[in-house]
């Protein structure tokens, strides 16, 4: 059968944001796959070499719109180890807590997304309604549903009092029933089950060698969790369990995320249960000690990592953000491979994609003469002139 | 695995009776948190012009210009359109000179609207830091 390519987005109803797929289909098969970024770059790492270290938490906030505290604990870890400042262990509990709430507000936005992507709508506005529940307890704890603003260097902004620990207890309680109805549902409807299981296999051993991270990895029967492997914070003292699962599918990925939800829930209920009393943040100085740090992080969709350098000044010399997606790329070709094009869409959400987080860099590639390459900012001015602007400029109406 | 036919039809026959899980917006309003940021309020009496919020502001929206240096007479203009609600100026303030309000309902058809100046005279005594709103 003859091979045809097709292209799939930057602008595509199947995407929810702009990123390009080539896919190489025989007939009905996708016989290989091709990824290409770059459409949505913000020039963010740029930007946060221009600006203090405690106004690049918020500029780190704006990475991501639903993992927003991810990435600003894991900035703020990284820059906490720089000036060597130990964190109040209250200030730990709050931070682990805004996470877990994150964990379970993404997870409940995928489970929604996937069911949408497999056709099942019902169970889409279901888990959207009860993830409010979740947008209404962070709204109580931080002040706003989506950009927190909670941490700061040197421990979090805002304490909890005992209305809000009893408001979040019984919203744990809620959402810890809708769970175990959504297990219930997620595992033995068969239309549902039908739809996603044995679709985008990814085996154990391509997994490993493909450096997928968070739960797509988990779901191919690998356990491996930075909460685990790598505690930060005050998550060595938390009990909880690394979730996996064995079907290395979509329905793997469904059972993993939905068993971490439980168990992030479990988290929540012992860090309100077991808060310690003290201080919740210590003064941090302006400017940060020299040296560079690698900060890890368990975002709710894989290892989250920050690499900051400090030159003595109060400006990072340089920080390099690697989110999860960006490492979940190469397993999605794998995944893609010998499924079907029906299957994309389902394929490509179920590794909970976030374009915006993962636009990280921008090649310039000549297509005449196929070179790749970086290039300054005045070799692009001289290269690339703006075309002159009439001044007199008459429209012809 | 055992396959069960509508599982779901229990829950569905549920809301049937059930109200609707949002308000009727314009006219009735949800309660807002305790930690609310709103729009950034500026107490003229307890600015003692020390800049930290200008220094701090992620999204440069605080500006302070000097109108007269004998008078100690100053302005302060806060752009609310480029303000990203992070209240960080609130922290960084000695004085307690800055607060976030309730309001939330800003959108207009003109930037320039958004535009908050404040003209005051530097107090000659440092002020005692505000408590709490």
């Amino acid at each position: 059968m003859k091979r045809i390519t097709i292209p799939i987005g930057p602008q595509h109803p199947a995407l929810k944001e702009p990123i390009s797929l080539r896919m190489t289909i025989e007939g009905e098969v996708i016989k290989d796959a091709d990824v290409r970024l770059g459409y949505n770059h913000r020039g963010i790492e740029k930007l946060a070499e221009s600006k203090t270290y405690i106004q690049n938490i918020y500029l780190m906030e704006r990475i991501c719109g639903i993992c927003s505290h991810s990435h600003t604990t894991c900035y703020v870890q990284g820059v906490e180890a720089l000036c060597e400042l130990e964190v109040p262990r209250r200030g730990l509990f709050i931070r682990a807590l805004v996470c877990e709430l994150e964990r379970i507000h993404s997870h409940y936005l995928w489970l929604g997304v996937a069911a949408h992507e497999a056709g099942f709508d019902s169970l889409f506005m279901y888990t959207w309604r009860d993830r409010e529940v979740v947008m209404d307890l962070l709204e109580i704890i931080s002040g706003n549903r989506v950009h927190y603003a909670i941490n700061t260097i040197g421990g979090v902004r805002r304490d909890l009092n005992e209305i809000q620990k009893e408001k979040i207890l019984e919203g744990v309680e809620f959402l810890k029933k809708r769970m175990e109805y959504y297990t219930n549902l997620g595992t033995t409807e068969p239309s549902f089950v039908g739809r996603v299981s044995g679709v985008g296999i990814l085996p154990e051993e391509k997994a490993m060698a493909l450096c997928a991270v968070g739960p797509t990895l988990r779901a191919s029967r690998i356990a491996s969790d930075i909460r685990k492997d790598d505690p930060y914070g005050a998550y060595g003292e938390f009990p909880f369990e690394v979730c996996t699962a064995d079907t290395c599918d979509v329905l793997g990925r469904v059972v993993v995320r939905v068993k971490e939800t439980i168990e992030s829930l479990n988290i929540v209920e012992y860090i309100i249960r077991n808060l310690p009393e003290g201080e919740i943040k210590v003064k941090a100085p302006r400017r940060i000690k020299e040296g560079e740090v690698v900060s890890r992080y368990e975002a709710p969709r894989g290892e989250n990592i920050h690499y900051i350098k400090s030159n003595g000044t109060d400006k990072p010399e340089r920080l390099k953000v690697r989110a999860p997606t960006l490492a979940n790329y190469p397993a999605t070709i794998e995944m893609l491979k010998n499924g079907f094009v029906a299957d994309i869409p389902l394929i490509f959400a179920a590794i909970d994609p976030c374009i915006c987080c993962a636009e990280r860099f921008v090649e310039i590639i000549d297509e005449r003469k196929g070179s790749r390459g970086i290039m300054t900012m005045a070799e692009i001015k001289r290269k690339f002139k703006k075309p002159e602007i009439k001044k007199d400029f008459v429209w012809p109406l | 695995m055992k396959l069960k036919l509508g599982v779901f039809i229990p829950e569905l026959l549920r809301h049937l009776f059930k109200r609707p899980s949002t308000v009727s917006y314009p006219f009735e309003k949800l309660n807002l948190p305790k930690d609310f940021r709103g729009t950034p309020v500026l107490r003229p009496e307890l600015c003692i012009v020390c800049k930290s919020c200008v220094r701090d502001c992620p999204a440069f929206a605080i500006e302070i210009e000097t109108l007269s240096e004998e008078e100690k007479k100053y302005r302060m203009t806060i752009h609310n359109d480029r303000c990203i609600h992070c209240a960080q100026c609130v922290e960084s303030c000695p004085t307690g000179a800055l607060y976030m309000n309730d309001e939330y309902e800003i959108a207009t058809d003109s930037r320039r609207k958004l535009k908050i100046e404040y003209i005051y005279t530097r107090p000659k005594k440092a002020a005692q830091k505000h408590s709490e709103k």
